[in-house]
C-alpha cells in the first residue's frame, strides 16, 4: 500500500510558540490511522495546516501525489481530502439535512444555474438519498428537519461526522469524532468508520479516548509539544514508555 | 415528535396572524389615504415600495443570506442611477446628432437637449420600451461591476472593518458625483429623457404598473436563487466560513457572486428611480435613504426573510409617506415640547431599530429553517431510505 497522504517537516508556529515542529507523517491508503497527543500537543493544528485552514511555515503537505501545501480550503475539498472540526462547527441556520448536504457537490451552487430549478433537482434529491443514508448511521435521521442549533453537544459531534463522510472523499480527517459520544454508540461509529475503509475510504483520526478508538487502528502516531515521539502499531505505540510518560507522567513524579 | 410539530405548527399560526393583522391594518391606512389624499399619494407609495423592495430584497440578500455587513447599499444604487443618468440619453443623443459628449451634463446644454429626446421617445413606442430596458440591463452592468468592486475589499476585511469601508466607498461615490459635472451635472441635476412619455396622461399610473411587475419578476428570482444549492452555500458562509470553505465552498467566489447579484438588483432600483423622477442629482443619493432606510426595512421584515422585506417595506413606506403628509396637521403639537416634526421621520427610523432589536429580533416574519428540497421529495426520500 502507497502513502495517500502525506506531511514533510511540517512547522507551523504562533509567535514564539512552535505548535507543530518538523512533523513527518504518513497515511497509508484504505487505512485507518490515529494521532494521539494530550492537550496543546499541536494535533488539530496539525490538521489545519494539513487542509488549508492554516499556511505551514515551512514544510509539505502532499495528497495523492500532489503537492497541497498552502491551497485553500476549498480546493483541498476538491482534491478529496475532508475534515471535521474538534469543537463542531455546525451551520446554525441551516437544518441537520442540509447541513449535510451542504458537504456534497451540486450544480444548483452555480448562480446561474440555481434559478432553474429543473437543473438541479434530480442531483439534489440523490444527494438527500446519500445524505439521509449517513444520518442515520450517525443517529441522527430522526432529527433532520431540525435546524441544526437546537442539537445537543454529542449530536453536534455526530453531525461532523456526517459532514465529513457525505463529501465523498479520498481522505477523511475526523478531528475528535467520538469526544462527548457514550463508549456504546462511541464504539458503532468507528466501527461503522472503519467499515468505510473497504470502499476505498482512508482515515486519519484525531481522538483522546484510545481506549475506544485503538482497536480499530492500523497505524498511531502520538504527539508531544509539536514533535511526533512514536509511531507504529496500536499495541507499540501505546506501551511506548515515551507515551506512557506524556500520558501518564515520570516515573519519579508518581 | 408530535409535540414538536404541534408547536411548530402553533407558532406559525401565531406569526400568520400577526402578518395578517398588519396587512389589514395595511390595507384600511392605505384605503383611507386614497379616499382622503386621492389616488396620487397612493401611487407615491407604491413606487416608494417598488424601488425600496428591490434596494431592500438585494441587501438581505448580502446581509441576510451571506453574512456581509453591507453598509454601502447606496453604492449600487448609485452605480445603476448615474449609469441611466449618464449613458442612454448620450447615446440617444449621439444618434439624433445632439451634444452627447461631456457638455451633455451642463445644465445650459441638458436642459435643452433631454426635452427633445423624450419627443422622440414619444413618438416612438418600439424605441422607448428598448430605451427603458437597456437602461435596466445597463445598471445592472453597472451594478453588478461595482458590487466586484467592492468584493475586492470584502475578501481581506472582515465585519466592522468591511461595514465602514463600504459606507464609506458609498458617501465617496455620491461626492464624487456631486462634484464632477460631466457625470451627472455635479451640483445641478441632469435629466433623464423620459421612455414614459408616450402613455403620457397615464404616465403615474404606467411607471407604477412596470415597477411592480419588475419588482415582482426580482422577488421571484431573488426566491428561487436563495432557495437552491447556491443559497445554501450563502447561508454556510454566513454561519461560518471556515466550515463552509472546508465543506468545499469557495468562499471568496461565493461573497463576490452574492455581492455582484445584490449589487445589480440595487442598481436596477437606482436606475428605475431616476427614469421615474426624470432627474439625477448626485447629492440625493444618500447613505440614509439608500442605506439605512433600507437596514430598517429588513431588520422590522426579518433579516434573511424575502416575504419580511416586502412586509417591512410596505409598513414603513406607508408610515414614512404618513409622515410627510400629516407632518404639520397632526404632529404639529410637537413644537410646543421642540421638537421639529421635520425630523419625525429619522425618529421613526430610530424608533423601528431601537424596537425590532430589544423586542423581536427576528423580525415581522421570522427566516424560516427547512430545507432547500421541497418538504414532500425529502418526505419521499425519508420513506425511500428507510426501506432500503
Amino acid at each position: 500500500m502507497d502513502y495517500i497522504f502525506q506531511t514533510e517537516k511540517v512547522t507551523k508556529s504562533f509567535g514564539g510558540l512552535v505548535a507543530v515542529n518538523d512533523v513527518s507523517i504518513g497515511v497509508k491508503e484504505q487505512s485507518f490511522t490515529m494521532l494521539i497527543g494530550p492537550n496543546g500537543s499541536g494535533k488539530t493544528t496539525l490538521l489545519n495546516v494539513c487542509t488549508g485552514v492554516l499556511r505551514p511555515d515551512r514544510g509539505k503537505v502532499l495528497f495523492g501525489g500532489a503537492d497541497i501545501t498552502g491551497w485553500a480550503s476549498h480546493r483541498v475539498y476538491e482534491a478529496g481530502l475532508v475534515r471535521s472540526f474538534q469543537i463542531p462547527l455546525p451551520f446554525l441556520g441551516l437544518t441537520v439535512l442540509d447541513n449535510v448536504l451542504g458537504a456534497m457537490r451540486n450544480p444548483g451552487e452555480s448562480p446561474l444555474r440555481a434559478p432553474l430549478h429543473r437543473s438541479w433537482l434530480d442531483h439534489e434529491q440523490d444527494n438527500v438519498d446519500k445524505a439521509l443514508d449517513i444520518l442515520r448511521r450517525v443517529g441522527l435521521a430522526r432529527h433532520w428537519d431540525q435546524p441544526s442549533f437546537a442539537l445537543g453537544a454529542a449530536q453536534l459531534k455526530m453531525l461532523e461526522v456526517a459532514r465529513g463522510l457525505s463529501a465523498g472523499a479520498k481522505l477523511i480527517v475526523l478531528d475528535e469524532p467520538i469526544g462527548g459520544v457514550d463508549p456504546a454508540s462511541a464504539d458503532e461509529i468507528l466501527s461503522y468508520v472503519s467499515g468505510l475503509k473497504a470502499q476505498g475510504l482512508t482515515f486519519l483520526v484525531v481522538e483522546h479516548r484510545i481506549d475506544i478508538a485503538a482497536p480499530f487502528a492500523d497505524y498511531v502516531y502520538a504527539m508531544d509539544l509539536g514533535r511526533i515521539i512514536s509511531q507504529g502499531p496500536p499495541g507499540e505505540v501505546l506501551n511506548d514508555p515515551k507515551v506512557i510518560e506524556v500520558y501518564v507522567g515520570r516515573d519519579e513524579a508518581c | 415528535m408530535t409535540t414538536g410539530n404541534g408547536a411548530a405548527s402553533r407558532a406559525s399560526e401565531f406569526f400568520l396572524r400577526r402578518e395578517v393583522l398588519i396587512t389589514v391594518a395595511l390595507l384600511l391606512v392605505l384605503t383611507w389615504l386614497l379616499v382622503s389624499r386621492g389616488v396620487s399619494l397612493l401611487l407615491t407609495i407604491l413606487i416608494d415600495f417598488a424601488i425600496f423592495t428591490i434596494v431592500t430584497l438585494s441587501l438581505n440578500l448580502e446581509v441576510g443570506f451571506t453574512g456581509i455587513p453591507q453598509f454601502g447599499r447606496v453604492i449600487a444604487v448609485i452605480a445603476g442611477a448615474f449609469a441611466v443618468g449618464a449613458i442612454p440619453g448620450r447615446l440617444l443623443a449621439w444618434f439624433m446628432g445632439l451634444p452627447h459628449g461631456l457638455s451633455y451634463a451642463e445644465d445650459a446644454v441638458n436642459y435643452k437637449v433631454v426635452p427633445q429626446l423624450s419627443e422622440v421617445l414619444a413618438g416612438n413606442a418600439f424605441l422607448a420600451v428598448v430605451f427603458f430596458l437597456f437602461s435596466l440591463v445597463l445598471a445592472a452592468l453597472c451594478g453588478a461591476a461595482i458590487g466586484w468592486l467592492a468584493s475586492r475589499p470584502a475578501i481581506r476585511l472582515r465585519e466592522a472593518y468591511l461595514g465602514i469601508s463600504l459606507l464609506a466607498f458609498g458617501d465617496f461615490f455620491m461626492w464624487a458625483g456631486h462634484n464632477w459635472e460631466p457625470l451627472v451635472g455635479g451640483t445641478t441635476a441632469v435629466f433623464v429623457p423620459d421612455p414614459f412619455r408616450i402613455v403620457w396622461g397615464y404616465r403615474f399610473q404606467a411607471v407604477v404598473i412596470t415597477m411592480l411587475v419588475v419588482t415582482l419578476l426580482i422577488y421571484l428570482y431573488v426566491e428561487r436563487l436563495t432557495r437552491s444549492p447556491f443559497g445554501r452555500a450563502l447561508r454556510m458562509l454566513r454561519d461560518s466560513d471556515v466550515a463552509a470553505g472546508v465543506s468545499g465552498k469557495n468562499i471568496v467566489r461565493v461573497r463576490t457572486q452574492s455581492l455582484m447579484i445584490g449589487s445589480a438588483l440595487a442598481a436596477v432600483a437606482g436606475g428605475m428611480y431616476v427614469i421615474y423622477t426624470g432627474t439625477c442629482t448626485a447629492i440625493g443619493f444618500t447613505r440614509l435613504t439608500w442605506t439605512f432606510w433600507p437596514w430598517a426595512y429588513m431588520m422590522l421584515g426579518g433579516i434573511g426573510s424575502n416575504a419580511g422585506v416586502v412586509l417591512g417595506v410596505l409598513l414603513l413606506t406607508t408610515m414614512r409617506s404618513i409622515i410627510t403628509v400629516y407632518r404639520f396637521k397632526l404632529f404639529g403639537f410637537l413644537t410646543v415640547w421642540g421638537i421639529d416634526p421635520l425630523w419625525l421621520e429619522y425618529a421613526l427610523m430610530g424608533l423601528v431599530i431601537v424596537v425590532v432589536v430589544l423586542f423581536m429580533p427576528h423580525g415581522l416574519i421570522p427566516a424560516k429553517v427547512e430545507p432547500i428540497l421541497p418538504l414532500g421529495r425529502v418526505k419521499k426520500a425519508l420513506e425511500r431510505t428507510a426501506q432500503g
